[in-house]
C-alpha cells in the first residue's frame, strides 16, 4: 500500500477552470437546489451539455466517441460537478463504470453501439447485483438466464436497483450455471438489458422520505439476445469485481455533504459567528483537503497502469464514513430544528443529509466488506 | 485561456530514504530505545546521524549546513519518527539550524535544541516565559525560564526567538550558563526546563519571515514528519501482531472486528503521511500555513485514532514494556500536544475558512495557501 503524492499539471489545471467557469454560469450560486453529490437528479439535458464538452465518458478512447483523457481529468470533472451539486445522475453510473466495462470485455459491435451514446450523454444505465437472498453476498445471486435460440431467457428479481424507472439499460450480473461446490464464483455472467423489454417489470421501492430512488426489477421470462452478454459466460464474477474497482475511491465517496457546508457558510456571511462554528469551517477543510489528497493520488495510480484496489477500498470506506461525520458534526452545531421543507436552503439540505446518508456507507459495497477487502491487503505489509 | 503552469516538482533523493532508514533500522533497536529512554539521552546514535551529515539537511551549505531542500529533512524526521529514534534530529537541524542561519548567527559546534514557542490567543509568544534585553554589542541577556525544551540537558546551545523592542530577535545561549531541570514527555524522551538566570547569548535581529509564528509552523511540521512514520510503523506492527495471534482456532486478522481497527490504522497511516508530504512540499516551495495548518491537524486526530485501534488490536501484549509499540505510541500522544492542539489550529484553518468565504472555500481545499491570496 502506497499513496504517492500528485498534484495537477498545468493542462490539468486549465480543465479545473474550465469546469468552473461552466459551472459558474449553467448553475449560479442561488439559482439552483444543489444535489447531495452522486444521488443527483437526473436532467438528460445537462448531461447533453457535459458530453458537448467532452466530459461524459471521457476517459473512453475516441475511436468509440470519448475523448482519451486520463482518470485524474475525469476526477477532476467529478469532483466540481458533485461540490456544485450539479445534476449529473443521468450519465453517472454509465460515466463511472459501465462504459469502462463494455470497453474492457464487450465486442466491438456493442462498443459501436453502445460507448457513442453513452460519451453523447444519452444512455443512463441501472446496476443489477443485489437480490432479495443476496446482498453483501453478491456471488450466492440466483435469478438465472437460460439457454434459448439465440439467446437466454431471465427469470428472477433484483433489488434496490436505483433509478430503473428512469434509466435506458441495466447491466445485470445473473446465474448462467449452477453453483459449483467449493467454487462460489463459477457460473455467473454479465448482460446488458434492455429495460424496456417485454416481461420486464419494474416497481417502485419507495425511501424511507417517500421518495423513488430504489426499484424492484422482476424477470419473467425476458429475452436477451446473445449479442448482449458481455465478456465471456462464467466470466460475470471477475468483470463485476473489476466493475466494483471502478466504484471506489473516488470524490463521491468524500463529497456528499459539501455543499451542504458551503451554503451555511454562504448564509452564515454578515453575522457574527461563533468560534466553535469557525473551527469546524477550518476542521473540514483540513479534513477534505487530506482526503481528497489520497483520493487524487489513487487516480493518478490507475493513470500509472496501477490496479489500486486496496487504497480505492481505505479510502472508500474512510470518505463515506466522514461523509456521515460531517453531517452528525453540522447537527450538533445548529441550535433550530430543520425540515425538508424549511426556507433556509441550508436546512432543507441538512435535513436531507440527515435522512439519506445512512446509506452512503451501504451503497456499492457495505464498509464492513470493504473492510474485508482491504485488511486482507494489509497482511503484505512490512513491519 | 491562457495556459497555466505548475509549480516546479519537489523531488526527495532517494538516496536519503534508503541511507537514514538503514542507519535507524540498524541502531534503533528496541533495546537502545528503551535504553535511551532510561538514561535521558541516546550520544552514540546522536554521533552516528551526525556523521551522516543529514543532521543539517536544508541549513544551507554557507551557514555550516549539509544544504538540501526542507522536504529531504522532513524526509529524516519521518524515519526518525519511524523508528523512533531518541535524537533531537528537528531541533538541531530545521528549527535550530534554520534560526542561525537566517538570523546570520554563527552555528557552534555541538549539539543545538530551540526553546518552543508557547501558544498565545490566536497566536505564538517566541520564548515562553523567559525575555531577552540587548546590550548593543550583538549579545542579550536573558532571564526567566523555557519549558519543555527539547533535549536541553544534552544540548551545547539553546536557541530562542524572543521580542526585543518590539522585534523578533533570535538568541543563542550556551546550555553551560543555564540551570536545566530535567523532565520527561509522556514518551521518556527529554523536555527540560531551562533557568537562564541572566545568562548572556548572542543575538541578532530576524529577517522578516521568521518569528515565533513561523518558527512553530515549522515546528508542527517537524511533528507531523515524526508522527507520520510513527503511526505508520505503528500500524506495521498491528498488522503483523493480528496475523500472528491466533484465538480460536486461526489469526485474529481474520476476525471482522480487528479487522476495522486495521483498517482504521492503515487509513491514518496513509493520511498523516500524504498531510507530511504535501506540506512540506508546499513549504519547499515558499509559505505554506494552510497545509501545515491541515496536516498537524489531521496528525493530531489520526493519533487519537490510530493508537486507540493498535492498542486494542494488540490487546495485553501492547500494554507490556516488553513489546515495541508504547515507543510509537507513547510518542504519539506527547508530540500530539507540541507546536499546537487540535483546537489551537481549528481556529487558525477556521479564519482562513471564514475569509475565503464561500465561494473560495472549495478552491482553498484543492488549492491551499495559494487560494489564500
Amino acid at each position: 500500500m502506497r499513496f504517492t503524492p500528485t498534484e495537477l499539471t498545468g493542462p490539468e489545471l486549465d480543465l479545473q477552470a474550465e469546469v468552473r467557469e461552466f459551472l459558474a454560469r449553467e448553475l449560479p450560486p442561488g439559482t439552483h437546489e444543489p444535489c447531495l453529490g452522486m444521488a443527483a437528479d437526473h436532467d438528460r439535458e445537462f448531461s447533453a451539455k457535459m458530453a458537448a464538452r467532452g466530459w461524459v465518458g471521457m476517459a473512453l478512447p475516441s475511436r468509440w466517441g470519448g475523448s482519451d483523457r486520463t482518470a485524474v481529468q475525469r476526477f477532476i470533472v467529478v469532483e466540481e460537478m458533485l461540490r456544485w451539486g450539479a445534476p449529473v445522475g443521468h450519465h453517472w453510473v454509465a460515466d463511472r463504470q459501465t462504459g469502462n466495462v463494455i470497453l474492457k470485455f464487450g465486442t466491438d459491435e456493442q462498443r459501436e453501439r453502445f460507448l457513442p451514446p453513452i460519451c453523447r450523454g444519452e444512455l443512463g444505465f441501472s446496476i443489477g447485483m443485489s437480490e432479495p437472498d443476496s446482498g453483501s453476498d453478491l456471488a450466492s445471486v440466483s435469478t438465472r438466464a437460460e439457454r434459448a435460440d439465440d439467446g437466454w431467457v431471465v427469470n428472477g428479481t433484483k433489488i434496490w436497483t436505483s433509478n430503473a424507472h428512469m434509466n435506458d439499460w441495466f447491466i445485470c450480473l445473473l446465474r448462467t450455471a449452477p453453483m459449483e461446490d467449493g467454487n462460489k464464483h463459477a457460473g455467473l455472467s454479465q448482460f446488458l438489458i434492455d429495460l424496456s423489454s417485454p416481461g420486464l417489470e419494474i416497481s417502485p421501492i419507495p425511501f424511507l422520505d417517500g421518495s423513488h430512488h430504489f426499484n424492484e426489477v422482476t424477470f419473467h421470462d425476458v429475452f436477451v439476445p446473445d449479442i448482449n452478454v458481455v465478456g465471456q459466460p462464467g466470466m460475470g464474477w471477475h468483470q463485476n469485481t473489476t466493475e466494483m474497482a471502478y466504484e471506489r475511491g473516488g470524490p463521491d465517496r468524500w463529497l456528499s455533504p459539501f455543499s451542504t457546508v458551503e451554503q451555511l457558510l454562504r448564509e452564515a456571511a454578515g453575522t457574527p459567528m461563533e468560534d466553535a462554528v469557525s473551527d469546524l469551517f477550518g476542521e473540514l477543510a483540513a479534513r477534505w483537503w487530506g482526503i481528497r489528497n489520497l483520493s487524487l493520488s489513487v487516480a493518478r495510480l490507475i493513470d500509472e497502469g496501477e490496479a489500486p484496489s486496496v487504497e480505492s477500498a481505505l479510502v472508500k470506506e474512510m470518505g463515506t464514513r466522514y461523509e456521515q461525520e460531517v453531517v452528525e458534526k453540522l447537527v450538533q452545531l445548529i441550535d433550530e430544528e430543520y425540515s425538508p421543507e424549511s426556507e433556509s436552503l441550508f436546512e432543507r439540505l441538512l435535513a436531507q443529509c440527515v435522512v439519506t446518508f445512512p446509506g452512503n456507507t451501504i451503497r456499492g459495497g457495505t464498509i464492513e466488506i470493504l473492510r474485508s477487502v482491504a485488511s486482507k491487503g494489509l497482511e503484505g505489509l512490512p513491519a | 485561456m491562457t495556459a497555466t503552469t505548475a509549480p516546479e516538482p519537489v523531488v526527495v533523493d532517494e538516496l536519503i530514504t534508503e541511507t537514514a532508514d538503514r542507519l535507524f533500522g540498524e541502531l534503533c533497536t528496541h533495546e537502545a530505545v528503551q535504553a535511551a529512554e532510561d538514561s535521558g539521552g541516546a550520544p552514540d546514535i546522536w554521533e552516528a546521524f551526525y556523521e551522516t551529515g543529514f543532521d543539517l539537511i536544508a541549513v544551507p551549505e554557507d551557514a555550516g549546513g549539509s544544504g538540501g531542500t526542507l522536504a529531504e529533512a522532513i524526509e529524516v524526521l519521518r524515519l526518525v519518527g519511524y523508528h523512533s529514534a531518541p535524537i533531537p534530529a528537528a531541533e538541531n537541524g530545521i528549527l535550530g539550524g534554520w534560526l542561525l542561519a537566517e538570523a546570520g548567527l554563527e552555528r557552534p559546534d555541538g549539539l543545538v535544541t530551540v526553546v518552543p514557542p508557547r501558544a498565545t490567543d490566536g497566536g505564538w509568544s517566541g520564548g515562553g516565559t523567559c525575555s531577552a534585553s540587548l546590550n548593543g554589542d550583538g549579545t542579550a541577556v536573558l532571564s526567566g525560564e523555557a519549558h519543555r525544551v527539547p533535549w536541553a540537558r544534552s544540548a551545547d546551545v539553546i536557541v530562542c526567538v524572543c521580542e526585543c523592542d518590539g522585534h523578533s530577535t533570535v538568541v543563542s545561549v550556551p546550555a553551560s550558563e543555564c540551570t536545566i531541570t530535567p523532565l520527561p514527555n509522556m514518551a521518556g524522551e527529554p523536555r527540560d526546563t531551562v533557568s537562564f538566570d541572566g545568562a548572556t547569548g548572542r543575538a541578532a535581529p530576524a529577517p522578516d519571515g521568521v518569528d515565533a509564528g513561523t518558527l512553530a509552523q515549522r515546528g508542527a511540521l517537524s511533528r507531523v514528519a515524526l508522527m507520520a512514520g510513527a503511526i505508520e510503523k505503528m500500524c506495521q506492527l498491528t498488522v503483523s501482531y493480528t496475523n500472528e495471534r491466533v484465538q480460536f482456532g486461526r489469526p485474529v486478522a481474520r476476525f471482522q472486528a480487528v479487522q476495522q481497527h486495521l483498517v482504521w490504522a492503515a487509513q491514518d497511516a496513509a493520511l498523516v503521511r500524504m498531510a507530511a508530504e504535501v506540506a512540506a512540499r508546499e513549504a519547499t516551495r515558499g509559505d505554506a500555513p494552510f497545509e501545515i495548518a491541515a496536516a498537524k491537524l489531521l496528525a493530531n486526530q489520526a493519533a487519537a485514532r490510530a493508537t486507540k485501534a493498535c492498542h486494542q488490536a494488540h490487546g495485553a501484549m501492547g500494554m507490556t514494556q516488553e513489546y515495541p509499540l508504547h515507543h510509537f505510541s507513547r510518542r504519539l500522544w506527547s508530540w500530539r500536544k507540541e507546536y499546537g492542539s487540535d483546537a489551537h489550529w481549528s481556529a487558525v484553518l477556521g479564519d482562513m475558512a471564514t475569509g475565503v468565504g464561500a465561494d473560495g472555500l472549495y478552491p482553498l481545499i484543492t488549492s491551499g495557501t495559494a487560494a489564500l491570496a
